[in-house]
């Protein structure tokens, strides 16, 4: 018991300290704790009187996590929740000792624990987890050599012969393997055929072969990458039939659908956010929480850091995002060229551990769209570590060699694309130099706000 | 001017990321020299007609590929080889370049077959070895720089008396993180390590296969210069990354 105290009390100092320097000491703390007392995160999670979520996958696990956040704190409910990037089991105990007293003896309603593949069987020996969610199998830039299939296969023999349920997404077929592996009540969300499905797909290679029998399979359309109405022609295996099921969906703007009998509003963008919102919204009616509720939730729930935020600068308008893998920029590329204004684009390219230190990953994203007649680039500036290699793949994307300006200082790289012809300013980061990106554009934002007049009341 | 036909052997399966930026590069720089490139996908048990075409590409992919690959490549192995003999231009880059060699011994021991075209051999083995690479070629005729991205278990070493080295390495691992020396050059054929995608920052790299082309179809062996400012600063960047870190 002392020791558990000892180790919540230094990891509470690191927190509050790291906290003064600006950041949340997330992973260190949990590391400290854990070396102290390594039955902590153990004896934290046992406090947990309701469930222990797992919310895993390549993209969207922040998100979506972040969703269902929401709706239990809407449905009045405690809940522990680790932050995005702090998702390994140093990062999840942070979590738990920042949520918990000294003693550890509060007790939560729910735990959300964000977490990568990998991480879900060390985590699942730690926390008496019952549900886990996986969002999505896409290749990430750090995946090489059929390391997604070995990435299901670690979830896979992670829960077997666990008391948990599986969530997971019906029209990937990527996840058909798993309910015959691990013979575990599932329950699926997916998508009814939306008017924004395409016959062909360009931008995905997974999910190509029958996880049942390896043969090719075959699509009737897809909703994007390899996710979409499937069937194997050798075996029958084809999507399930999913229990949340999102139809009606409309996606200028914002997002509209109907998910069974439910209708959601929400202030975010893109089909990819339709699939985040479809599955917390599956979640969260599992677990019995009322549709006003989660509709109250959901349309109240604002863009988070990179994920589609807004800046004002001046008189023009800055959207920052984060891009990670292909899929994901793909998804961002088209989100901003459905937008018919001409733009100053920004695209900041690092190459840090998060980022993947390896950048060939832009090479298999579909940048060429930026060099069609309709795309409106008035300037592409290209920032970060590796602000070169962006520039080059531009060039060869076919991107008019005149609009391409380099300057790898975040900065004056910023305020460059803001000072461009375009009328709209869309800002692409990756994750180590988003942060800053952020930091530029709110200082930015405030330097160039009109001055307000305030009449004493 | 001229049409270009480069086989992309394998896309399917040996597909690791940026594979697509080599080919893409080499369509632009003949495109921005007034030729025409067409670039097609060659899959298992698809024909192939060597003599037709000007060059071959092939990149890398997990052991389970790599055996499908084999099996249906050992076919065509001797037309292979010969267009090799021929001057014909290619780049394998990772997995298809360990497939040039004899032997491939995985993790587990288990032995793969090579096509056998040179004594080499490949062993994997503990770490993998990851990480930016700056090479020193003399590939051009001159002394330039290569950077590129490496990322392979496998320990290539090269017992063959025909064989030159793609580089020298100042810094980074290559073939097997031991002798200083990365990929392999024999006639117009390049196997290496590298990717990143390898061509689009070395454009240097990319005109050798191209006056390659240009020479086997009868054409003069110079061609036309491009305008490299991006492409050299792209260069410039990760070099000076390399040697500073
Ligand atoms: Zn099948």
């Amino acid at each position: 018991m002392l020791r558990t105290i000892v180790a919540i009390m230094a990891a509470k100092i690191i927190i509050n300290v790291s906290r003064r320097f600006g950041n949340q000491g997330t992973v260190l703390a949990g590391r400290v704790a854990l070396w102290l007392d390594p039955g902590i995160l153990k004896k934290l999670a046992a406090r947990v009187r309701g469930q222990i979520i797992i919310i895993t996958g390549t993209n969207g696990k922040t998100t979506t996590s972040n969703m269902i956040a929401q709706i239990l704190h809407a449905n009045g409910n405690s809940v522990v929740h680790n932050q995005a990037g702090a998702n390994m089991l140093n990062g999840i105990t942070t979590a738990f000792i920042a949520a918990s007293n000294l003693t550890a003896s509060r007790h939560w309603d729910y735990a959300l624990l964000e977490t990568d593949e990998a991480n879900v069987a060390p985590l699942l020996n730690e926390v008496n987890a019952r549900q886990l969610l996986i969002t999505n199998f896409f290749r990430d830039q750090l995946d090489r050599f059929g390391e997604l299939d070995r990435t299901i296969r670690l979830i896979s023999e992670g829960v077997k012969g666990r008391n948990i349920r599986l969530w997971l997404n019906a029209d990937d077929p990527l996840m058909t393997g798993l309910p015959v592996e691990t013979g575990l009540s599932c329950s699926y969300y997916g998508f009814a055929a939306t008017p924004y499905d395409t016959l062909h797909n360009q931008d995905s290679r997974e999910g190509r072969y029958c996880m049942l029998c390896g043969e090719e399979i075959e699509y009737q359309s897809f909703h994007f990458a390899q996710l979409g109405a499937f069937y194997c022609p050798n075996c029958g295996n084809t999507n399930p039939v999913p229990d949340y099921l999102g139809s009606d969906l409309q996606l200028d703007h914002n997002i509209t659908m109907k998910i069974n009998n439910l209708e959601v509003t929400s202030p975010y963008q893109g089909f990819y956010n339709a699939y985040n919102i479809l599955a917390a919204v599956a979640v969260s009616k599992g677990m019995g929480i009322a549709d006003a509720v989660i509709r109250e939730a959901i349309a109240r729930f604002q863009p988070q850091a990179g994920r589609m935020e807004r800046f004002t600068v001046g008189s023009k308008e800055a959207t920052l995002i984060l891009v990670k893998n292909p899929t994901g920029f793909n998804q961002s590329l088209q989100a901003l060229l459905n937008d018919h204004r001409s733009k100053n684009l920004f695209l900041a390219l690092n190459d840090n551990a998060a980022d993947g230190r390896d950048v060939s990953w832009i090479w298999d994203a579909d940048l060429e769209s930026l060099a069609s007649a309709g795309a409106g680039i008035s300037l592409l500036v290209c920032s970060g570590l590796r602000s070169g290699d962006m520039a080059v793949r531009v060039k060869y994307a076919g991107v008019d060699q005149e609009l391409i300006q380099i300057e790898s200082d975040l900065d004056p790289a910023i305020q460059k694309a803001l000072s461009g012809p375009g009328k709209v300013n869309y800002i692409l980061s990756t994750y180590t130099a988003l942060f800053q990106c952020r930091k530029i554009l709110l200082r930015l934002q405030a330097e160039y706000a009109p001055s307000v007049v305030r009449e004493r009341a | 001017m001229a049409r270009f036909t480069i086989a992309h052997l394998y896309p399917d399966l040996m597909n690791l990321y940026g594979d697509r930026g080599n080919l893409v590069c080499l369509q632009k720089r003949l495109q921005w020299r007034g030729h025409e490139c067409h670039i097609y996908s060659v899959g298992i048990g698809q024909n192939i007609d060597f003599g037709a075409i000007d060059m071959v590409f092939m990149g890398g992919g997990s052991d389970r590929e790599q055996g499908l690959v084999y099996g249906d490549l050992i076919k065509r192995a001797d037309a292979f080889r010969q267009a090799i003999e021929a001057d014909l231009p290619v780049l394998c880059i990772c997995g298809a370049y360990q497939l040039l060699g004899e032997s491939y011994i995985a993790a587990d021991g288990q032995r793969l077959q090579g096509l056998g075209f040179f004594n080499i051999v490949t062993r994997v083995a503990q770490p993998r070895l990851i990480g930016n690479i700056l090479l020193e070629t003399d590939l051009v005729g001159q002394k330039t720089t290569v950077v590129g991205f490496e990322n392979h278990g496998g320990r290539t070493f090269l017992n063959d008396q025909r064989l030159k080295p793609f580089g020298r390495v100042v810094k980074g691992h290559g073939n097997n993180g031991q002798d200083g020396f990365e990929g392999m050059k024999y006639r117009n054929l390049v196997g290496t390590y590298l990717h990143g995608p390898l061509l689009p920052k070395n454009p240097s790299v990319a005109d050798f296969f191209i006056k390659a082309m240009a020479a086997r179809r009868g054409m003069s062996s110079t061609i036309t210069p491009l305008y490299d400012t991006i492409e050299t600063f792209a260069h410039q960047q990760v070099k000076y990354k390399i040697l500073n870190s």
